[in-house]
């Protein structure tokens, strides 16, 4: 009669209701990623602080001051770091400003390098005088570099710190009140449908949860795997730069070749008269990142969200498609959750017992309060 | 407008409890296991749940009352249940489909107890949980000394 929840599989209209539904959010989310940014960084905040309530919860304190004590201890320590941190690095700013530009000094002496070397090999490359024209580009966009860029990066930091700001804020009430929006939500569900969506809400939380979890287990397994191959071929600091490239990474493609670009400058202001160097930390880049394409990312976040690995890597390429870069980092949340509601809209739409105890129970209601108007 | 964030209302908290299920808990426990349950209004007639259903979550009756039957034999009942009985408890430990229908025979209050919260209490608050657990196990020892007597009776 009513099918266990575990018997139902999704159809075919089901499946492109959810592709096309993930497809319209990352639209719109594109529209709105003022908003967007820092309810993502409060969902990260709130599921990182979530077991520190959960323990204060267990030692007896009420929710609220739960939520409280552990968003103020959050706050306090990063005001603290914070303290601790900048005047570190005020002082260091200009021996990193000199760091910057000799890495980058490194990096264009290389390109360089590499197309005299091509010159030499090739004679089409030799007339054109592409090195010599490479660096008359760079040597103008180095000289009004400040001028053109910096004013536009100043007022986009100041545009988006507001709203990053969101985010603690977003954070907390999360933590304070997540549990009773959950349960308002529960209340708008009729009752003949309700404990198949109270499991759907619980999945769709398992689901974000889980996703999480995967990020940053992939994080974890891109800095490993990069920080043992630079290692190996002896580039300086390879823990924290296999690190900063795997967080570069959350934004897929993109990041990727962020990271590679990191990476390549090291390797090339490292080991200057050496550019195989530089070649074999881009043939190690390229290889990690297809591991990471299409082995650890399925395997972690797909596998989080119970997707199959096709649809993950085609669902990628579609994001970005629709929404660019913010479409790229947010196409699996987005689909893992709409794969959820979908399975379970179709699963109570597709039950007849369901609906029709929904329809009795509306009959009932109606003669409830038009009894005394018949009399 | 956001009434749902306001504080839950106290008197719901004290029928919640009468059952037997919380009957070892104190006031601050019980406040902690509201916020594992969902409250649910239920009209003279309308079905809790089918027989055959997967079940998902436990049942508390608040106030009013619920008959179980088997499927569509409402005028031979098996149980009618009042405030602080609760049902549907098996559904806290497997997947079985539900053994009867429940529906509601007046206005009732319920608190639902869902499998996934149940479970969650358990990792956050272990002592309790093991409580309701220990009052669930009488329950079901209850109810199998009694099937075991009937049964003894009718040999």
């Amino acid at each position: 009669m009513n099918g266990a929840p575990a018997d139902y599989r999704s159809g075919p209209i089901v499946w492109a209701c959810v592709i096309a539904c993930t497809c319209v959010v990352l639209f719109v989310f594109q529209k709105i990623l003022w908003l967007v940014v820092p309810f993502v960084l409060a969902l990260i905040i709130y599921y990182l602080l979530l077991p520190l309530k959960l323990k204060l919860l267990m030692g007896g304190v009420s929710h609220d001051s739960a939520a409280g004590l552990v968003a103020g201890g959050a706050f306090l320590a990063l005001a603290a770091s914070f303290v601790l941190v900048l005047p570190g690095m005020a002082a260091h700013a200009m021996t990193w400003q000199e760091s910057s530009l000799r890495y980058l000094d490194g990096g264009l002496s290389l390109v360089t390098a590499t197309l005299r070397q091509l010159e030499s090999r090739l004679a089409i490359l030799a007339q054109a005088q592409v090195s010599e024209q490479f660096s008359r580009l760079v040597a103008e966009h180095s000289d009004k570099f400040a001028q053109r860029y910096l004013g536009d990066f100043a007022l986009g930091l100041a545009a988006w710190a507001p709203s990053i700001l969101l985010a603690p804020f977003l954070a907390f009430f999360m933590l304070r009140d997540g549990w009773r929006f959950k349960r308002f939500l529960g209340r708008a569900v009729p009752n003949a449908f309700f404990e198949r969506t109270l499991y759907l809400l619980d999945q769709v939380d398992r689901t974000a949860r889980l996703y999480f979890i995967g990020l940053i287990q992939l994080t974890l397994l891109d800095a490993v795997c990069l920080a043992i191959g630079l290692w190996i071929i002896g580039i300086t600091g390879a823990l924290f730069l296999g690190l900063a490239t795997a967080i570069l990474a959350w934004i897929p493609y993109i990041g990727s070749i962020l990271g590679c670009l990191l990476v390549v400058l090291v390797a090339a202001t490292d080991f200057p008269g050496q550019p195989e160097i530089a070649y074999g930390t881009v043939g190690l880049f390229i290889l990690v990142r297809l591991l990471d394409d299409f082995v650890f990312m399925p395997l972690t976040v797909g596998k989080s969200l119970n997707m199959h690995p096709l649809l993950t890597v085609l669902m990628i390429f579609v994001g970005g498609a629709v929404a660019g870069v913010p479409g790229l980092m947010l196409v699996l949340p987005v689909l893992g959750v709409a794969m959820v509601l979908g399975e379970t809209v179709g699963l109570v739409l597709t039950d007849p017992r369901l609906r029709a105890r929904h329809v009795f129970a509306k009959q009932l209601r109606r003669e409830l309060v038009t009894r005394d108007l018949r009399a | 407008m956001f009434g749902f964030l306001r504080p839950g209302d106290s008197a719901a908290l004290h029928r919640l409890g009468k059952s037997a299920l919380f009957a070892g808990l104190t006031l601050n426990e019980l406040k902690i296991v509201e916020g594992f349950t969902h409250d649910r209004h239920f009209l003279p007639g309308e079905v809790v749940f089918d027989e055959g259903e997967v079940g998902q979550a436990l049942y508390v009756i608040v106030s009013g009352s619920v008959l179980i039957c088997r499927q569509g034999q409402a005028d031979r009942p098996i149980a009618r249940l009042l405030g602080g009985n609760f049902f549907g408890e098996l559904a806290l430990l497997d997947d079985s489909p539900r053994s009867a229908q429940a529906r509601a025979l007046e206005r009732t209050e319920i608190a639902v107890l869902f499998r996934g919260d149940f479970e969650r209490l358990l990792q956050s608050h272990a002592h309790i949980a093991s409580q309701i657990a220990m009052a669930l196990a009488r329950h079901l020892g209850r109810r199998l000394r009694q099937m075991v007597a009937s049964d003894g009776a009718e040999a």
